[in-house]
This record gives structure tokens, C-alpha cells and sequence, in this order.
């Protein structure tokens, strides 16, 4: 894998709205002697139905990205644009209602909260938005359902695999009306196969409609995304398109 | 439909799930929470079963009657009675009169054609397997349907014969006797069977013999008369059946008669106050209850409620930070999700509602189940049968109330801070050293300064014991909001300390947040139990100097002053000596003035005319000018004759002291011989010389009639020395004159102010009567022979005054030693809970520690440390909160006393020697152990359990 060559921008020109704008993002942690800039300027947009994966070396900042996208972090200049609604200027009030609303995470491990069980994790957003619990439940019952995870919904979390665990947290991040699913590293924690399989349910939700960004280690993995994007020292160094990125697959390529 | 209460669904979800996955904190907090519950719930159910309706009243007072008809004691005079019959008063002004006594015929008052049953009342001296018990007879027909729920039976009848007799389960136990035993009394030679026993469901702890009307009291009057002793004096009621009822005109006849009624259809039915004449009357508004008294009770009742529950949040609220703690990950889940800060509030708030709400429910059917299993128990205590199990569903309600406040209110301070805990730092565990609050120290030190202001107004400048107590929780509450400053200040002593204390102590104070909390919950506890220790040991201090000890230490007392009871006098003496270690055996007698059967206290308001008394008399140039009246005025206080610094100078006047120097001696003059000098310490040549020659010792010079004499008048005639008293003049009766000697320093003499050797009493002809012995002892009587010695005295029947001096015998080691382990387990507790979380943040450090080298060891040393400096920190700052509130009360109990005491002074009442000492004592023993042991146990309990290899953890994901 070459870093050396930055290309120009390919992103794909489409008529519908991006459910993720980055614009001129630079986040700068610490003053001083201890400043270090995480993220330099950068630009990305996602639209529905796409899977971004974002690549780079320990401290590249991919996990700030993933942050501030999320608005769980502040960028130190730049805009965030979910769904149309500028998270940088939010109070925060608004940012955890959007949170609840329009952007779901998972993270590498425990990511279930251990009292609740799979079906109440998953409707957990739409109960703190206020909806009932009745409706919540058939709600995340559906979205359960449609992920083949119907099963599960009574389990607690530390009745469950892995595997199991994080399907169910791509579950509630794509209960309700949400569309964006920020994962960090969702497959860190898991052997390979089953890593395949977690990341076979988020590309068949984002065939589905929704929009992802997956930060990854493993080039395996980043196959399954349409773009893949490489970070260095805060700055993007490549983009490649789907073509591309299935070249790195071996097996797989052919199949598809 | 989006509602707010949706998402408080999802919270008690979580909550409820996570105190059941953290069961041993869960439990703690519960049991913390749940027990003044259990305690609150079972008093209240107590107190309300415990009150009677009317109808259960009436039924233990008189029965199925109509009425009972009482003797008040106003000699008939006519008088108005109040509807239920709780005060009455004679009719008319008695200002000026003697004020009516003596007894009258109840009978008189009875309406025609009603039926009656007559309920006479008197003590004698029965047989027992043990001895002689002075037990109460009652003469009524019992198996009467009139008397029904008077005395149910509780086995066999009740007595139909002249020679039976029930008894009450009381007796019975006492006695040693059962159902089908031989009874008799004492005197008589008749032998009755008990045939039966009762209970008096309004006074469980009664020894009563029920007898037929005329069974019992009658022989034994007879049997009496023939011994030469006095006759039985019973009260005698009626219970009365009456057609129609026995109306409210019907009580007004009985009470124009003298006699008062206790009515069921006036109790039932009460007429309006405008019908009672009593209430009529000017000082109406004596007779009831003041509101405002009331009031003072609930306002004392509020503050202990309140400072209690304000110590109950401080002990649960670090254990509720410490579960949003452990859960922070979870919570920034949850934030990440979109729960915003009102969502990770309401999950900690939530976590404290769940505890709340299930110690409510724990509590309250604890507290139920308890006074219900225990409810003969409980009557046992209160001697008293229940009416009924009586629930009050809104009381137990608002009790359990306070369970579910408390719970809220200690988790509200963790909710908060939890909130505002940034998502990301929650997620990645990467919380860092918060910068201190500025804003809180600032409060607390505003808190403290006004809190100790206002307890410092409320002991120095008022006597309200509620606005010290006010006061000194809002200081209470101040410290701690200075807690987390004043832990950094604990910091700096880091550099002094050898490598595992001082990284506990830094680590301690860089997480204040988590440090904190700990100490408030030891501090909260430290404080309560020094508040109560000091105010104990201090109020202890002030009974211990009011305490008088009536002989030198170890001496030994015996006196009777019984009717009758001088023939036993002497086989009691050697009961003593035989028992006891005795050394010296001093025998003294009694002077007696009248009738051998009359007691001392006969000479007294007694209507007995064989009975008389001696008086000391006091020369007029002797006497207090305070006390003594003028006889052409005797109604007006004679202290008014002198302006208030003339009173103030001669309360410091010789005649108007104590001069005894207090003490307590049961007699005026004790008649006995030098041994008694030995008895009670008093080495004086003179003295013993006197005693052989005859003459009265006089320890009080007031008594000295010149150099030589003193003077006792023999006052035969009761009745006749009333009356010249109460008009300011002497009673009349034979003056005798005795040579004395005077001894000076009273004090010595443990209040005996006269000894006379028996031979100067035969002298003057002067009758005395055996009355007891001093004896002195080579040792304190053991318990045992104390044991046995009481024993032998109640076989005979004879109440006889035993007193060891044993000097102040406190009662307070007890409940410190309990205060002090109290606090320790719940210091080591909170100790414990900080501990376990520095631990749990720590696991990084020892990693780091263990990597350059470190022995294992270090890792136990480290936690041991831990937990050492919360609890140090936090019996410091509690000890120091703690004497606050205790001082400042005794300061205005001492200015409340003080003020009494000056007024007294002022108006020539009191002395100067009962000057009020209200000294503040600092319970040192108990700090001590509470500044020592308790942080070197928290500090070794904590190494101890710590295991010294660490679990080898994954390294967190960054």
C-alpha cells in the first residue's frame, strides 16, 4: 500500500444530499509545548448507501474524526453538517437529540449497556427520545427482525458472543429514522470470521440506505467499503473508489 | 407519543437491573436506608395500637357497667368533675381555707334502684413460695357480668367461695405459685386456694389477689386488730348498672355529694364545655393541654428527623458515586446513544429511587412484621395490652415516604456531577484530574462560618436548642463542601511520607472526586457519635458532681420505716452482718412520738392520731430571715420583705447555706453510739468523748441553742401543729432540752445533722424505736452476696432501705463503647468503599509500579494506605464538626441554668451552693479510639483483603 502519491479528490459527483459533511475540519489538542494537531483541514462527505472506511497508522487521527463527526468532540475549526443541521454551532441539548435522532456508533467492545437486554439496548435511543416503551420495543423488534437477530432479543449482553453483541449495536445505531453509522474498529475484538460477518451486516444496511464511516486497521476489512480514505499526521494522503479498493481483496474480488 | 416519563422508564430500567448486578453495595445502602424505617414504622404502629378507643377504655376501667362511682378524698364537699373524669376540683374558692381531705361514704351518692358491685382496693403482705410480697387485694365480684374485660381470665375461675381467690399472671410469676396453690397472708391463719388467674390488660405488671367482698380484708383486719397492729385502709369504688344510663345530671348529683363518676354514655357521649361547670370556672384554661407544647415537641421531632435523614445522605451518597463510577463507561454509552445530561441524571437519580423505594417497602413490612411477632413482647415492655393491631396506612405511608426522599437526595449530589461528565471522557476512561470546583469551597466556607455563627447565637445569646441544632447542620453541611479543598490541603504532608503512604495520599488527593465523597460519608459518622459522646460524657460530668454519697465508699446502710417493722429490725441487722464483709456494725435507733406503729413519714400529713413527730428546733436568731414568715402576714412570701441585693447577700449568709454540705440521712436525729463516728469516718476525740458522756452531736450550728443545748419539740397533736403552721406559728407540743456538743465541717457527717447516744434519749424520756445499722466494710459486697442478702430481706416481708456506697456509678460506658464501634464499622465501611474504587482506578499505576521493579507487597502496603488516609481525613474533619453541636448545646444549657439560677437568687429562694455546673467534657477515651484504631483497622483491614498479585487485565482500548 502507497501513501506516497496523494491523489486528487475522486469523490463521486450525485444529486442527493450527503447525510455527512466534513468541511476544512482541523482539530488541536493541547497549547504549547503539548500542542498536537489531530486533524489538519479535513473534507469528506458521505452520502446514503455508502460505506467510508478510513485507514491510517496509530495516531493518525481516525478516532478524532470519528469523534467529531459524531459530535461526542468539538473540531477546533470547521463545520460538521449532519442531515443538514450544522452539529459544530449545537447546543448541547441538540447534539444529544441528534445523537438519538441521526447518528449511530459502535465502538470496538462493550458496547451494550450489560442491564439491558439486546431488544432494550436497541430501542434504548428511541426511549430516552421519549417514545413509549411499547413502541420502542416494536421498533427495535423490526430492526432486530430485519438483521436476522430476532433471536437474541431477549438476551443480555453477557449472554451473547462477540459477534452477536456488536450485529445488535449496529441494530440500535440504525434504529428509527437514523441513517448514519459511525464504527470504530467494530471488528477489533473478533476473529476474522466473524469480523466478516459484523461487516457484512453494516454493508447490507448501507446497500440498505444508510451511510457509514468504518475506521479500520485491516485492509480485509476496508475491502467492504465503497471509498477508503487514509489519514496521516491529521491529513488525508489517498482516496480510492471501490474498484480500487476491491484489488486489495484476494478471494473475495472474484465474487462479486 | 413522546413524553418525558418515557425516558425515565428506560432509566429505573437500568437502574433496577444495576443495583440487582451490585448486590453488596445494593444491600448496604438498602440496610442503611431501611433501618430508621424499620424503626420509625414499628414505633409508630406501637404507639397507635397502643391507644384505646373509648369503648376498649371503658371496658378495662369499668367494665360492662354503667358507671363507677369514686372516692376523690375532698371529705364530700360538693364538686365539679370534667366529662371523662380526669380533673376535678371542689366547688367554690379555697384560697383561704384549708383545701377539703378525708374520705366519704361512696354509697350515699348511688341512684335508687341501681345495681351495684362494690371494688375495694388495699396492699397486704402475702406467703409466697420466695417470702412475704406486698401485693395488691381486690375485693370484687369478678365472674359479675358487670365486670367483664376488667380482668379476663387467663386459666381456671374466678373465685365463688369464701376461700378462693384468683390472681394475676403477674403474681403468680412472681410468687412462684400457681393455679390450685394455698395463699395466705401474713398475720392471718386462714389459707386460701388460687383457683383462677387474670390479667389487667391496662397494667400487665400488677401483683393483684381478686377476692370476694369481704374474704380476705375482713379476717385480716380482725387478725390485725388482735396483733395490735393498725387495721387495713382500702379504697373503696362502686361500679353501678343503672336503667337509662347514667347521664351527665346524674354524674352532677354524685358530684354535689363529693363523689366523682366515670360515666360510659357522658364518656361516649360528652356534653358541650358550656354544660361542664368546671370549665365554667376562671382557670378554665388550665385544664388541657397547650398547643404550644405541642408544637415544641414536633419542632424537636422535625430537627432530629431532618439531621438524621442529612446523616443518612451523607453515609449513602458515596456509594451511589461510586456506582455511577464503576458505570461510567455505560453512561457515556448511553450518552453516545443521545442521552444528553438530563438522561444520565435521571439513570443515577433513578439508581437512588429504585434503593429508596425498595428500602421503603423493606422497612415497612419489616416494621410490621416485627411489631407483629413481637406485639406480646411489646406489650410486655409497655404493660399494657394492645386494643387492636391498629395500621394507619397514610402514617406508614409518609414514613416510607422518608425512605424514598432519602434515597433520591444521597444519590442527587453523584447525578450531578455524573452528568456533566463530557461523553468522550466517559467512554475512553479518560477522566484526567478535574480541575477543584472554585465555587464550592467558597460555599462551604460561607456554610461553616454562618453555620457556627448561628449555633454560637443559639448557645451564647438564646437557650434554643433548635437553633443550635439548626446551626450546626448547616456547618455540618459546609464541611463537608469544603471536603475536597481541604483534602488537597492534606496533600502537602505528601513529601514528609516514605513511598507508599505518599503515593496514597497524592493519588487520594489528585482524584477528589472520588476522595471526598468517602470522607464525607466517615466524617458524617465520626461527627453524630462525637456529638453524642461529648454531650454524654459532659452531662455525664454534671451528675457525677451532683452526686452526694450518703456514707464513706463501701459503707453499707440498712433502715425500716415500716409499720410494724421495728421487731424485725433485729434479725435484719445480723441478715447484713452475716452477708457482708462487715468490719464495724453500728446499730441505731429512732425517735418515736406516739404509737410504735406509726412510721416516720406517719408524723406527716397523716390522719392517724396516734401518730406524732420531732422537730428540731431553731433559734429564732438562727434562722434564715428569707425563710422565716411574718405571722401577722403568713400568706406573703417572706423573701419579699428584702430589696433584691439585700436577697442576693443573704442567700451567702451561714444561716440561709446547706451547711450539711448535702447528703442525704433518712433521719433528723440518729440515735445510736461512737461506732456510728467509726462508720462514717469521723476521727475526732471530742466528739467520741461527748457520745460517752451523753451528749448530742449537732453537725448544723443553726440547731445550737447558745454553746451547749439543743432543743426538740415533741408535736403530739397533728392536726393542731398544722394549723399553727400554716398561720406562720409553732406547734404546739413538749419542748425537750439535750446537752450537745457542736462538731464544725458539717460536710463530714454525709447529712446526718444530730447523733444522741441512746442514754441521753432515755434521759428525757424519750421513746425510741430500732430503726436499722450502719456497718463499714472490709470490701465492696460482691454481686452474689448482694444477690443472697436480698433474698433473705424479702423473705421477710419487710421493706427495708439497703444502701452500698458505691459512689457515681455511670451509666454512659456502655452506649459510648457502642458509639465509638458504630462509627468505626461505618468509618471502615466508607474507608472500604474508597478504597475499593482508588483500586479499581489505580489498576494502571500498579502496573506501572510492578514494571519498574515494585514487590508485590507494595500493591496491599498501597491500599492499606488508601484506605488509611480517607479515614484519618475523614475522623479529623468529623471530630472537629462534631463538637460543634455538643459544645454549643451545653453552652446554652449552661446559660438557660445560669439564668434560673440568678433569678432564684434574686428572689431568695435557692442557695448559694446550688450554684448550676454544666461543665462541656471532651469524651477523650472515645476520640482516641476513634482517631487511632479506627484508621489503623480501616488501613490493616484493607491490606488484608487486598490480594497482592493483580488480575493481568487487557490493557483498556484507547
Amino acid at each position: 500500500m502507497s501513501f506516497s502519491t496523494p491523489q486528487q479528490s475522486q469523490q463521486p459527483q450525485r444529486a442527493e444530499q450527503p447525510v455527512l459533511q466534513l468541511q476544512q475540519l482541523t482539530r488541536v489538542h493541547g497549547t504549547g509545548a503539548t500542542e498536537v494537531h489531530a486533524l489538519r483541514g479535513i473534507d469528506l462527505d458521505v452520502f446514503p448507501g455508502e460505506l467510508v472506511a478510513v485507514m491510517g497508522p496509530s495516531g493518525s487521527g481516525k478516532s478524532t474524526l470519528l469523534t467529531i463527526a459524531g459530535g461526542l468532540d468539538l473540531p477546533t475549526s470547521g463545520r460538521v453538517i449532519v442531515e443538514n443541521t450544522d452539529i459544530t454551532s449545537a447546543d448541547r441539548k441538540t447534539l444529544a437529540a441528534m445523537r438519538r435522532r441521526a447518528i449511530g456508533y459502535v465502538f470496538q467492545d462493550y458496547n451494550l449497556i450489560p442491564a439491558l437486554t439486546a431488544a432494550e439496548n436497541v430501542s434504548l435511543p428511541r426511549e430516552l427520545d421519549g417514545v413509549s416503551a411499547r413502541k420502542a420495543r416494536v421498533e427495535a423488534l423490526a430492526a432486530l427482525e430485519e438483521m436476522e437477530l430476532a433471536h437474541l432479543a431477549d438476551r443480555f449482553p453477557d449472554e451473547m458472543s462477540g459477534g452477536q453483541q456488536q450485529r445488535v449495536a449496529i441494530a440500535r445505531a440504525l434504529v428509527g429514522d437514523r441513517r448514519l453509522v459511525l464504527a470504530d474498529e467494530p471488528t477489533g475484538a473478533l476473529d476474522s470470521e466473524t469480523g466478516e460477518s459484523v461487516l457484512a451486516l453494516l454493508r447490507s444496511r448501507c446497500d440498505a440506505g444508510a451511510a457509514g464511516i468504518l475506521v479500520t486497521h485491516e485492509p480485509r476489512f476496508a475491502a467492504w467499503a465503497d471509498r477508503v480514505v487514509f489519514l496521516r499526521d491529521g491529513s488525508v494522503v489517498d482516496q480510492t473508489v471501490r474498484s480500487q479498493a476491491d484489488s486489495l481483496l484476494t478471494g473475495r474480488a472474484a465474487e462479486l | 407519543m413522546r413524553t418525558w416519563y418515557h425516558s425515565w422508564r428506560a432509566a429505573i430500567r437500568i437502574a433496577r437491573r444495576d443495583a440487582l448486578r451490585a448486590k453488596g453495595r445494593s444491600s448496604l445502602v438498602l440496610a442503611m436506608i431501611a433501618l430508621p424505617i424499620v424503626g420509625v414504622s414499628a414505633a409508630d404502629l406501637t404507639f397507635r395500637s397502643s391507644q384505646l378507643s373509648p369503648e376498649q377504655q371503658l371496658a378495662r376501667d369499668i367494665g360492662q357497667a354503667d358507671a363507677r362511682l369514686t372516692d376523690p378524698l375532698m371529705g364530700g364537699v360538693p364538686l365539679l368533675q370534667s366529662p371523662g373524669n380526669e380533673y376535678s376540683s371542689p366547688e367554690g374558692d379555697y384560697e383561704n381555707k384549708p383545701y377539703p381531705d378525708g374520705s366519704t361514704d361512696v354509697a350515699k351518692a348511688v341512684p335508687q334502684d341501681a345495681r351495684t358491685l362494690s371494688d375495694s382496693l388495699e396492699r397486704a403482705k402475702l406467703r409466697t413460695e420466695h417470702g412475704l410480697l406486698n401485693t395488691e387485694i381486690r375485693e370484687l365480684k369478678a365472674a359479675d357480668s358487670m365486670v367483664k374485660g376488667m380482668m379476663p381470665l387467663t386459666g381456671g375461675r374466678f373465685p365463688q367461695k369464701d376461700h378462693e381467690v384468683a390472681a394475676t399472671d403477674y403474681f403468680l410469676e412472681n410468687s412462684g405459685l400457681k393455679v390450685g396453690s394455698k395463699l395466705t397472708a401474713r398475720n392471718l391463719d386462714r389459707e386460701y386456694t388460687i383457683v383462677g388467674s387474670y390479667e389487667l390488660p391496662g397494667s400487665l405488671k400488677t401483683d393483684q389477689v381478686n377476692a370476694l367482698p369481704g374474704a380476705l380484708l375482713a379476717p385480716l383486719d380482725k387478725a390485725l386488730d388482735k396483733a395490735g397492729l393498725r387495721p387495713t385502709h382500702p379504697d373503696t369504688s362502686y361500679l353501678v348498672e343503672v336503667e337509662g344510663g347514667f347521664t351527665w345530671n346524674m354524674v352532677k348529683e354524685a358530684n354535689a355529694k363529693g363523689v366523682t363518676v366515670d360515666s360510659r354514655a357522658v364518656i361516649m357521649n360528652p356534653p358541650a364545655d358550656s354544660e361542664v361547670p368546671l370549665f365554667q370556672k376562671e382557670d378554665a384554661q388550665n385544664y388541657g393541654l397547650s398547643p404550644a407544647a405541642d408544637n415544641a415537641t414536633l419542632a424537636v421531632i422535625g430537627t432530629v428527623v431532618l439531621l438524621a435523614l442529612l446523616e443518612i445522605c451523607l453515609l449513602a451518597g458515596p456509594a451511589f458515586a461510586v456506582g455511577a463510577r464503576r458505570s461510567r463507561r455505560q453512561l457515556g454509552l448511553v450518552g453516545a446513544n443521545g442521552g444528553d445530561r438530563r438522561h444520565i441524571r435521571a439513570i443515577v437519580l433513578a439508581g437512588g429511587l429504585v434503593i429508596g423505594i425498595a428500602a421503603a417497602v423493606v422497612g415497612t413490612l419489616l416494621g410490621l412484621l416485627l411489631t407483629y411477632a413481637l406485639r406480646p413482647v411489646l406489650e410486655d415492655l409497655v404493660g399494657e395490652r394492645f386494643g387492636h393491631f391498629d395500621v394507619r396506612p397514610l402514617e406508614l405511608g409518609a414514613i416510607a415516604l422518608l425512605a424514598v426522599v432519602t434515597g433520591l437526595l444521597a444519590a442527587l449530589v453523584p447525578a450531578i456531577s455524573t452528568s456533566r461528565q463530557p461523553v468522550l471522557a466517559s467512554l475512553t476512561g479518560r477522566l484526567g484530574v478535574r480541575k477543584s470546583n472554585r465555587v464550592l469551597p467558597v460555599l462551604g466556607l460561607i456554610a461553616v462560618a454562618l453555620g457556627v455563627a448561628i449555633a454560637l447565637y443559639g448557645s451564647l445569646m438564646s437557650d434554643q436548642f433548635l437553633i443550635v441544632a439548626g446551626g450546626s447542620a448547616l456547618a455540618e453541611l459546609g464541611v463537608v463542601a469544603l471536603t475536597p479543598a481541604l483534602v488537597g490541603l492534606f496533600g502537602r504532608l505528601g513529601r514528609f511520607l516514605p513511598l507508599a503512604p505518599r503515593l496514597a495520599l497524592r493519588d487520594a488527593v489528585r482524584n477528589r472526586g472520588r476522595t471526598a465523597p468517602a470522607v464525607a460519608a466517615v466524617l458524617a459518622a465520626v461527627a453524630g457519635t462525637v456529638a453524642v459522646a461529648t454531650f454524654a460524657a459532659s452531662d455525664d460530668a454534671e451528675i457525677r458532681s451532683y452526686y452526694e454519697a450518703r456514707l464513706p465508699h463501701g459503707a453499707v446502710a440498712l433502715g425500716v420505716d415500716e409499720a410494724g417493722g421495728a421487731r424485725e429490725v433485729p434479725g435484719l441487722r445480723s441478715a447484713v452482718e452475716k452477708a457482708f464483709p462487715v468490719g464495724v456494725r453500728a446499730d441505731v435507733d429512732r425517735l418515736l412520738v406516739g404509737d410504735p406503729g406509726c412510721t416516720t413519714y406517719d408524723g406527716y400529713g397523716s390522719d392517724n392520731p396516734e401518730c406524732g413527730r420531732y422537730e428540731l428546733i431553731t433559734p429564732r436568731a438562727n434562722e434564715c430571715p428569707l425563710w422565716v414568715s411574718d405571722p401577722k402576714n403568713p400568706e406573703a412570701d417572706p423573701a419579699d420583705r428584702f430589696s433584691k441585693a439585700e436577697r442576693r447577700k443573704l442567700t451567702e449568709d451561714w444561716r440561709c447555706k446547706n451547711t450539711l454540705g448535702g447528703g442525704y440521712a433518712p433521719l433528723d436525729v440518729v440515735v445510736g453510739d461512737a461506732k456510728v463516728l467509726k462508720v462514717l469516718g469521723i476521727e475526732d476525740a471530742g466528739a467520741e468523748k461527748a457520745l460517752a458522756d451523753g451528749k448530742a452531736l449537732v453537725f448544723d450550728k443553726r440547731y445550737a441553742h447558745g454553746e451547749d443545748k439543743l432543743r426538740i419539740r415533741m408535736v403530739t397533736d397533728l392536726k393542731a401543729a398544722d394549723k399553727a403552721q400554716s398561720k406562720g406559728g409553732t406547734a404546739p407540743g413538749e419542748v425537750k432540752s439535750f446537752a450537745m456538743h457542736r462538731m464544725e465541717g458539717g460536710g463530714q457527717s454525709y447529712g446526718v445533722p444530730v447523733i444522741m447516744p441512746p442514754d441521753a434519749a432515755e434521759a428525757a424520756e424519750v421513746n425510741t424505736l430500732p430503726y436499722g445499722a450502719y456497718y463499714s466494710t472490709d470490701r465492696m459486697p460482691s454481686s452474689e452476696e448482694r444477690q443472697r442478702l436480698d433474698s433473705e430481706l424479702s423473705k421477710t416481708g419487710v421493706q427495708a432501705d439497703l444502701h452500698i456506697e458505691e459512689g457515681y456509678q455511670s451509666s454512659n460506658n456502655v452506649m459510648m463503647l457502642a458509639l465509638a464501634v458504630f462509627a468505626g464499622l461505618i468509618t471502615i465501611g466508607a474507608a472500604g468503599i474508597a478504597t475499593g474504587l482508588s483500586q479499581a482506578d489505580a489498576e494502571a499505576d500498579l502496573k506501572t509500579l510492578a514494571a519498574v521493579g515494585a514487590p508485590p507487597r507494595v500493591r496491599r502496603t498501597l491500599s492499606g494506605f488508601q484506605c488509611g488516609v480517607v479515614a484519618t481525613m475523614g475522623v479529623v474533619l468529623g471530630s472537629a464538626a462534631g463538637m460543634l453541636p455538643s459544645v454549643g448545646l451545653r453552652l446554652s444549657e449552661r446559660r438557660s441554668e445560669m439564668q434560673w439560677f440568678e433569678d432564684a437568687l434574686a428572689q431568695g429562694h435557692g442557695s448559694i451552693d446550688d450554684k448550676p455546673f454544666v461543665p462541656i467534657v471532651v469524651p477523650w477515651t472515645t476520640l482516641a479510639l476513634l482517631l487511632v484504631a479506627v484508621p489503623l483497622g480501616a488501613a490493616l483491614l484493607a491490606a488484608l483483603v487486598t490480594r497482592s498479585r493483580g488480575a493481568l487485565a487487557r490493557r483498556a482500548a484507547s
